[in-house]
């Protein structure tokens, strides 16, 4: 266990709105870290010496009555002019999306509006005072398991007739030379893969192997950050940028030295699609 | 006469008010009738039953199916919108323009430095000069804001607290110039100063001195200026701060006692000052239960102001209260979706029996509130009186037994909480010791809390949500104002009688040691001559101390 994260949470200026800035501390309390709230109405001034007394890792500011064009960036100022300016600021509040590229170039870090989750926040700063020691989120379940198949007629009477599964749609893949056939199961799903030319990888792996189990794919949110951690954490990566799958997913394939020889895929889908 | 009203049964009691009322305030129509023309009778009661003492007669004690005999069968409540940003100049015309689009009331919305009694040109005001609201510096601000607004003839709410003294008297300096006598000028301040250290934020000086520039308003208004609510007890902030609806009415009340206690102790009557006090309550998405509140709270009030205070005066009795849409439950997301959030929270404050209503607009998630939104905004009020016929009948959700069982409830658990700040010495106490702070941080955490898990469901934000959205067109406040504003505030310092203004703080600071005097005349004197907020804030700073937060 590392030292405890130190947060700094200010209200700079002199709006009183503080329920957003009173709840981010508890948060962030909750998620193990050291807060410490500066009350209400402090300058940019004060809260660059805070920052430094309190030695803290990052610094939080919270605003809605507008001021933060003015605010914001002092604060960071005032950190640089101390020789503080590697302690990161990020900040909330009413903050209209046009102001945001301002601040951002003004050397805040990053700002969260309304409607942000705590978690999303809490996270964010873990990995912004020490990308190694980044939780891991787990993944959010097994988008679907991949069978590598000669011929998809063939083996889903299978799944279909025997086991009395439905079949979703059947998709060609170019980029991967692969036919796909969906058959649903539960929340997850099974893939019929074929090949559909003699450079498909699921040729190459049939003419190894043999017919069975290809691969199995973890849906996950963030397929950036994650492969950045695996990568960072000296996980072997087939694919180190994510690539489009089928139903437009982004893919990319963890290598099987890394987990035991099995083939594992990381697959997002974007954002309100059934996945 | 007495013994005449004593001997009528209840309902032929109402009936009298009712004639009398509407013969200063006839009904909209001569009979309402739905679509289908039925008949749409003033009130209805349960057939054949006495009718429930806890509900009594519209315009009756407790009050429970509100404050007026025939309540907006003859004028619906005042629709009141906010507004106020940037320069005086610019508020006015919006003020211009709102009362134009048929507004009835305008109300004041002041910028942070204003609120905290710095001037403009303070280095703590940077970045905040007219940012939430216009920026007042002298009584030429004030004058500038009312241009060509007749104070005889509009009332006018201002949201100020800690300076709410100030600025009073900058409104009563404004209608003497325009030759309006103290006695006719209508309106409401804030000066609810409580509900400051608990969740807003715009407190000054310590709560007993705070306290006592609340009573000597009390007293001075009483005195010339009997038509001004003297405060606005505010549950708003409070609920926007993160309580719930029980919460939200328990600790305003509590507020309001300790209101009603420290004008006593001054040694006012409880019946010349309580017909002046006034509420403001929130309206957030669950439906049911805040007409609920709004209904459970008038009887709470009443029967504290009648059982407890032993006041004489009906008008005592009566919780008028204005309110507003809730700004917490609007999203930054979506917010075209706003407008039904606002529509529908308006309507329980409708039904709910309010006085007055400000619809939020939907940008305010966002920043200020563009023009169109502005408009929106007030057209969903104008869209409930005018198309809804909810306004037809007093009191129509009346009876309903889950809306009566809510009532009850909340009224159970709003007199829990009291008794508990009772037994911890009364609101200021309460609030010296944070006690309030801490419900509310507890709630308000809690809702985040089931908001992440979605337990809570906010449409657009953890649920149905779009990953593409659109900015609309957003009010900005132009960066060059507070250059401007300090420019005219340094040219005003310098034209004046600067030997006057020095006499007058000299007289306030000198009565501000004798816990006795009553300061408005002095600051009266002080804005006269152009003495602005920040000097005479800080006048009483150097007496009174500043609060330093819990």
């Amino acid at each position: 266990m590392g030292k405890k994260i130190r947060v700094l949470v200010a209200k700079p200026g002199l709006d009183g709105h503080d329920r957003g800035a009173l709840v981010i501390s508890q948060a962030l309390r909750d998620h193990g870290m050291e807060v410490i709230y500066t009350g209400l109405r402090q300058s940019p001034l004060q809260i660059a010496q805070a920052a430094i007394q309190e030695d803290v890792d990052v610094v939080g500011l919270s605003s809605l009555s507008g001021a933060h064009r003015t605010l914001f960036p002092k604060v960071v100022e005032e950190l640089e002019k101390r020789g503080a300016g590697d302690i990161p600021v990020v900040g909330g509040g009413v903050i209209p999306s046009v102001d945001i590229p301002y601040l951002l170039e003004k050397g805040v870090k990053r700002i969260f509006t309304s409607g942000s989750s705590t978690d999303l926040l809490a996270n964010y700063i873990k990995e912004l005072v020490d990308p190694q020691t980044t939780p891991v989120t787990a993944p959010k379940k097994i988008a679907h398991i991949g069978i590598a198949v000669e011929s998809i007629e063939q083996a889903s009477t299978f799944y279909l007739d025997s086991l009395g599964l439905q079949l979703e749609g059947v998709e060609e893949v170019q980029s991967e030379g692969v036919k796909v056939a969906f058959i649903k199961i539960g929340e997850t799903r099974f893939e019929l893969l074929e090949p559909l030319n003699e450079e498909s990888p699921i040729r190459k792996f049939l003419d190894k192997k043999g017919e069975g189990l290809h691969h199995i794919a973890l849906e996950v949110d963030d397929i950036h950050a994650r492969l950045e951690q695996l990568k960072a954490n000296g996980v072997a990566l087939i694919n180190e940028e994510a690539k489009l799958g089928a139903h437009n997913s982004q893919i990319a394939f963890i290598h099987p030295n890394a987990a035991s020889k099995v083939l594992y895929e990381l697959c997002q889908y974007p954002e309100g699609s059934e996945a | 006469m007495e013994l005449d009203s004593k001997d009528l049964n209840a309902k032929e009691r109402w009936e009298k008010a009712v004639s009398k009322a509407t013969s200063r305030f006839p009904e909209r129509k001569e009979t309402f009738t739905t679509s289908s023309n039925i008949k749409v009778d003033r009130l209805y009661q349960p057939k054949g039953e006495e009718v429930n003492k806890e509900l009594g007669y519209p315009g009756e004690f407790p009050y429970t199916r509100g404050i007026q005999p025939t309540m907006y069968r003859s004028r619906f409540w005042t629709m009141r919108q906010y507004a106020g940003f940037g320069s005086a100049e610019e508020t006015n015309k919006r003020f211009r323009y709102l009362l134009e689009q048929g507004q009835t009331g305008l109300s004041v919305a002041f910028d942070l430095p204003t609120q905290i009694g710095y001037d403009s040109d303070d280095v703590m005001s940077e970045g905040e000069v007219g940012k939430v609201g216009v920026a007042i510096d002298t009584l030429e601000d004030m004058e500038k804001l009312l241009d060509g607004i007749p104070l005889d003839k509009v009332s006018t709410s201002m949201t100020i607290n800690a300076p709410a003294s100030i600025l009073l008297c900058m409104y009563l300096a404004v209608g003497e110039k325009q030759g309006v006598p103290f006695e006719k000028i209508t309106g409401t301040i804030q000066n609810d100063i409580l509900k400051e250290y608990i969740a807003r934020g715009t407190y000054i000086f310590p709560p007993k001195p705070s306290m006592r520039l609340i009573t000597n308003i009390f007293e001075f208004c009483n005195q010339y200026v009997p038509k001004f609510n003297t405060i606005s007890i505010s549950g708003y902030h409070i609920r926007e701060a993160g309580s719930n609806a029980v919460q939200e009415v328990a600790f305003t009340i509590a507020n309001g006692m300790a209101y009603v206690d420290a004008a006593i102790e001054s040694g006012l009557k409880v019946d010349d000052f309580a017909p002046r006090l006034a509420f403001f309550f929130n309206a957030h998405n669950n439906f049911f239960e805040e007409v609920a509140k709004f209904r459970a709270a008038r009887r709470i009030w009443a029967k504290i102001m009648k059982e407890h205070y032993q006041a004489k005066d009906p008008k005592s009795w009566k919780l008028r209260f204005h309110t507003q849409t809730g700004g917490s439950t609007l999203t930054a997301q979506q917010p075209d979706n706003n407008i039904v959030r606002v529509a529908m929270q308006a309507l329980s404050a409708v039904l709910g029996g309010t006085q007055s209503l400000h619809t939020n607009s939907r940008d305010e998630a966002l920043s200020l509130p563009t023009e169109d939104s502005a408009r929106i905004a007030l057209r969903t009020q104008q869209i409930i009186a005018y198309e809804s016929g909810v306004a037809d009948t007093i009191d129509p959700l009346a009876g309903s037994y889950y809306v009566e069982n809510l009532t009850d409830e909340i009224e159970k658990k709003v007199n829990n909480y009291l008794d508990r700040i009772k037994e911890i010495g009364g609101a200021v106490q309460a609030v010296e010791e944070g006690y309030m702070q801490r419900e509310i941080h507890h709630n308000a955490y809690e809702i985040q809390k089931n908001i992440e898990k979605e337990e809570e469901i906010i449409v657009g934000l953890n649920k149905f949500t779009l990953d593409e959205e659109v900015e609309p067109d957003l009010m900005k406040v132009d960066e060059a104002l507070e250059k401007g504003q300090i420019k005219s505030l340094t040219r005003i310092k310098e034209k004046r009688d600067n030997e006057k203004v020095a006499s007058a703080l000299a007289a306030l600071s000198e009565n501000a040691k004798n816990e006795r005097a009553n300061l408005l005349p002095f600051i009266l004197d002080a804005v006269r001559v152009y003495a602005s907020v920040g000097e005479i804030c800080n006048v009483l700073r150097e007496e009174f101390g500043e609060y330093q937060g819990v």
